[in-house]
Order: structure tokens, then C-alpha cells, then sequence
């Protein structure tokens, strides 16, 4: 039959078909085309790695972010709370020192006040002792005649004032 | 799909009149259609082209014939009709239905014996043969093009389809398989691919640049099983050889009868014979089965209008079905040759065992 006999002419056509489509695709197109395709597929896989490369280190960005951020908190936080110690303490020191302050005052002024005591007493006494002196001048002057029994009995008098102070 | 369908129309409002002239010109002659003589003619090589819907006209090819007094070069035209042509002093005409060389050019000898002339005509299948070489080469270089232009961006659509389909075969079959051997035989493997693909599609077209039964005739699946035998045992390397001519087995096996030698020089042959067959018979028998079908109608048009009918409603549903499935056997034939020639190759070059660690399968 025909069909399974080969015809000659076809194979050499063929043969010759086949090679001039070899020879131009070996020469031109598969090295051209399959160098694209795997650079291509280089690039791509290139691409992901970096991707995957980006996102790792935006994934450390993110962590540090997140630690840089808890850390300040916890900075403000100690920070805060010291000066809220300090706040205190300030006031304490200042709440000690006022009533030293004032404790000094107090006993500046309760000094003053007993030296001027003392000063009035003395005064006092000093101008008593005058008075008394001037009474009994007077008294002297007025009586001078009078009996020596009378000079006593001031005497004893003024003691006795004196010693009812 | 609205043009489709208006190019459709077209075709059948072109196809009706003439086929039912067709039908009332020589309604005798219809009644009594030979099948298998119509199958094999369309399945077969001719030397014009059939053009649709015309049986008088072809589309004139070359002939190329080496008679008993020189090279002689003349258009089909010339001889399609049945005439016979003379040229110089030889005579030329198809090998009539009785004749040794039937559908042939033929030369008439002097004594009014024919002989057969050597012919190297451009027939139907050699023109198709031509433009499935353009095809792929317009292909490719269309690919080329794209890439020189863009560089690194991926092509869409078509030429993407095109970068799929180069990319499964040289990944999946070609580099898996070789390996380290890969860009020695690619070119070939890939060539082999697309040039099969390209010639079963064409196959598969049913006017002008297509219809000829390419990959279904068997000089074809040859001439490319033949170039798989070639490449398989030139660049086969000595551990190959020796598998062949000593083999690892059993010293009885080989020495004072080479059985096992003789299996695997056998073997040689048979792989080749496989390939030869196996395009070619799944080939010619879809080609086969879609005749079949669209013969069926005119079959039962024959024995009354009613099955007629029928019969051309239900053909046309399995000739579309059969054709559909004949463009995924398209691919897979392809696909099975390349496969198949690589893994041969891979055989050949394959280094001897211990030697060498598996090769590890490369994505």
C-alpha cells in the first residue's frame, strides 16, 4: 500500500526541510531564546531573594521599632516616677529645712524675748531700786526728821516688794 | 466569535450551491463513492493542492523529475488532469488506476512500458513540509524578536503561550532527563518538538495551508526517527557501546553466542522502528477516523435523504469531537516523540554505573 511505502522524493525533502529549520533555529533562536528564559528565571528568583531579603530586615526594622519604643517607655516611665520621688523628696527637704528654719526663729525669738525679760527685769529693778530710791528720798526729804525707826521700816518694806517679785 | 461565525456563513453560503450542483451533475456517479479510494487520496501525497470546494482545480506545483534524458522541471497542471505531458522527447503522466506506481509521474517508454522517473517533485506534502518550516521559523524569530526588544519582560498572549510551551519541553523533558548533557542536544530535541507540532496542526487544517497529511505519512516519521537513530548512536558514548556489544551480564549470555549482543543490536533498530510508527499510525488514524466520519455522510445520503440527514447531524458532532481530540493528540504525539528521542539520547550518554552519583532530577 501506499501509504506505509516511503516516497523517496519526501525524504529527501524532508531531510533537507529539517536541517535548513535545524541549522536557522541552532543558529538564531534557541540560544537566544532559551539564554532569555534562564536569565529570565535568574532575575526572578534574584527578585524573590530580595524580597524575601527586604522583608526580613523590615520585619527587623519593626522588632527594633517596637523594642526602641517599649525601652523609651520604660525610660519615660523610671523617669517620671524618679522625678516623682524627687518631687517628694524636694518637699521633704525643703518642708525639714523650713522647720528648722522656723525652729530657729522660734528659739532666735524665744532667746531675744527671755534676754529682753531679763533686760525688763534688770530694768525693772534697776528703775525700782531708782523709784524706791526716789520714794524714799522723798520720804527722806519729808521726814527727815524723822526717827531712824522710819528709815528702817522703809528698808524692810522694799525688801519685802523685792522679794514678792 | 461573531466574525467566526460570519466567515462560517460565507463558506457555506459558497459550499451550498455548488454542492448541490455537485450532487445534480452526476447524481449516478455519487450514489456509487468508493471510501476507501476517497480516504486514501486525502491521506496520501498528490501533486497539486486541492482547493476547497473544487475538484477540477489545484493549486499547480513543481515537478522535479530526473527522467531517462535529464532533469526535467514542469507545473503540475501539466499532468493532474490525466493528460500526458511531453517534454523534449520524453512523456510524462500520472500512474494510471492499474499501473505499479498509481498517482505517480510516471515516464512512458518508448515500448509503452512506464517507468518510474527519479522525483524529486515538490508535491503537496513537500510545499506543506516548507511552510511548517516558515511557520516555526516565523514563530521563533518572532520570540527572538520580542526578546532583543524587551529584554527581561515576559511576553504575553501568543509569544507567551509559545515561551510556555519551549519552556516545558527544554524544563520538564529535556533538561530533567539530560542533565549535564543538555545543551548539547537541545536544539535538536526542541527543533524536533516544534517542527512535529507544527506539521501535526497543519495536518489538521483542512484548506490550503494546511490538509496535507504530514506527521501520518511514514517517509516523514522516518526521516525523523532516522535522525534520532543518527544522533543517538554518533554521539553515544564507549560506555554505551559497550552495554551494547558486553554487556553486564552473565558471561553465558554473551560469549559463545552473543545473545544478549544480538537483543541489544536489535534493540538499536527497533527503538527508531517504535518512533516511526507510533507518530505515524496515531497520525494517519486520526486523520483516518475524521475521513471515516465525513465519508458516512454521503454513505447514507445515498441510501435516502431522512439518513442522510441524520447522518450528517451526527458526523459533524463526532468529526468536531474527533478533530478536537486530534489537537490534543497533535500535542502529545509531539510531545511522546521528544520525550521518547531524549530519553534515548540520555541512554546513550549515560555514565557506566558506580561511576557516578544518580543524577538528581533538575527543576
Amino acid at each position: 500500500m501506499e501509504l506505509f511505502t516511503p516516497d523517496f522524493g519526501l525524504i529527501f525533502w524532508m531531510f533537507v526541510a529539517f536541517g535548513v529549520l535545524f541549522l536557522i533555529l541552532w543558529k538564531f533562536a534557541w540560544p537566544v531564546i532559551l539564554k532569555s528564559v534562564d536569565s529570565r528565571a535568574d532575575l526572578i528568583d534574584k527578585g524573590v531573594e530580595y524580597a524575601e531579603h527586604a522583608k526580613e530586615q523590615l520585619d527587623n526594622a519593626q522588632h527594633t521599632a517596637d523594642e526602641l519604643i517599649k525601652s523609651a517607655q520604660r525610660q519615660q516611665a523610671d523617669m517620671l516616677r524618679e522625678a516623682d520621688r524627687m518631687k517628694s523628696q524636694i518637699i521633704d527637704e525643703a518642708r525639714t529645712a523650713a522647720q528648722a528654719e522656723a525652729q530657729k526663729v522660734m528659739d532666735a525669738a524665744k532667746a531675744s524675748i527671755a534676754q529682753q525679760q531679763k533686760e525688763a527685769e534688770q530694768q525693772l529693778r534697776a528703775d525700782i531700786g531708782t523709784i524706791a530710791l526716789d520714794i524714799a528720798q522723798r520720804v527722806v526729804k519729808q521726814q527727815m526728821s524723822d526717827d531712824k525707826a522710819q528709815q528702817k521700816l522703809v528698808d524692810k518694806l522694799l525688801t519685802e516688794i523685792e522679794s514678792q517679785n | 466569535m461573531k466574525r467566526l461565525l460570519l466567515i462560517f456563513a460565507a463558506l457555506l453560503a459558497i459550499a451550498a450551491p455548488r454542492a448541490l450542483a455537485a450532487g445534480h451533475d452526476d447524481e449516478g456517479a455519487e450514489s456509487r463513492i468508493d471510501p476507501k479510494e476517497i480516504i486514501f487520496e486525502h491521506l496520501g501525497d498528490g501533486y497539486g493542492w486541492e482547493v476547497p470546494f473544487d475538484h477540477h482545480h489545484r493549486i499547480p506545483l513543481p515537478c522535479i523529475v530526473w527522467g531517462s534524458d535529464g532533469l526535467h522541471v514542469f507545473s503540475s497542471a501539466r499532468i493532474t488532469g490525466g493528460e500526458t505531458y511531453r517534454d523534449g522527447n520524453v512523456e510524462f503522466r500520472l500512474g494510471g488506476k492499474d499501473s505499479d506506481y498509481r498517482g505517480k509521474i510516471v515516464e512512458i517508454l518508448p515500448d509503452g512500458r512506464e517507468e518510474r522517473p527519479f522525483d524529486l517533485s515538490i508535491t503537496k506534502n513537500v510545499c506543506a513540509l516548507f511552510i511548517s518550516v516558515i511557520a516555526v521559523v516565523a514563530m521563533m524569530m518572532a520570540l527572538v524578536r520580542y526578546y532583543r526588544r524587551h529584554g527581561n519582560r515576559a511576553p504575553r498572549k501568543g509569544l507567551g503561550f509559545l515561551e510556555l510551551l519551549i519552556d516545558f519541553i527544554y524544563g520538564s523533558v529535556i533538561k530533567s532527563t539530560l542533565g549535564k548533557n543538555t545543551p548539547r542536544f537541545a536544539p535538536y530535541l526542541l527543533t524536533v518538538f516544534f517542527f512535529i507540532f507544527a506539521m501535526n496542526l497543519f495536518g489538521l487544517m483542512v484548506v490550503f495551508p494546511g490538509g496535507a497529511n504530514l506527521t501520518g505519512n511514514i517517509a516523514i516519521t522516518l526521516v525523523l526517527a532516522l535522525l534520532t537513530f543518527l544522533v543517538t548512536n554518533i554521539f553515544g558514548n564507549r560506555h554505551y557501546w559497550k552495554e551494547i556489544f558486553w554487556p553486564d551480564v552473565p558471561l553465558w549470555l554473551k560469549f559463545p553466542l552473543p545473545i544478549m549482543p544480538l537483543i541489544e543490536i536489535f534493540g538499536m533498530f527497533t527503538k527508531p522502528a517504535a518512533l516511526t510508527v507510533r507518530l505515524f499510525a496515531n497520525m494517519m488514524g486520526g486523520h483516518m477516523i475524521v475521513l471515516v466520519l465525513t465519508l458516512l455522510i454521503f454513505i447514507f445520503a445515498a441510501v435516502s435523504a431522512v439518513a442522510g440527514g441524520v447522518a450528517t447531524a451526527v458526523s459533524m458532532v463526532f468529526s468536531v469531537f474527533m478533530l478536537l481530540i486530534d489537537v490534543l493528540v497533535s500535542f502529545i504525539q509531539a510531545y511522546v516523540f521528544t520525550m521518547l528521542s531524549t530519553i534515548f539520547i540520555s541512554l546513550a550518554n549515560e555514565e557506566p554505573h558506580g561511576h557516578h552519583a544518580p543524577a538528581a532530577p533538575q527543576k
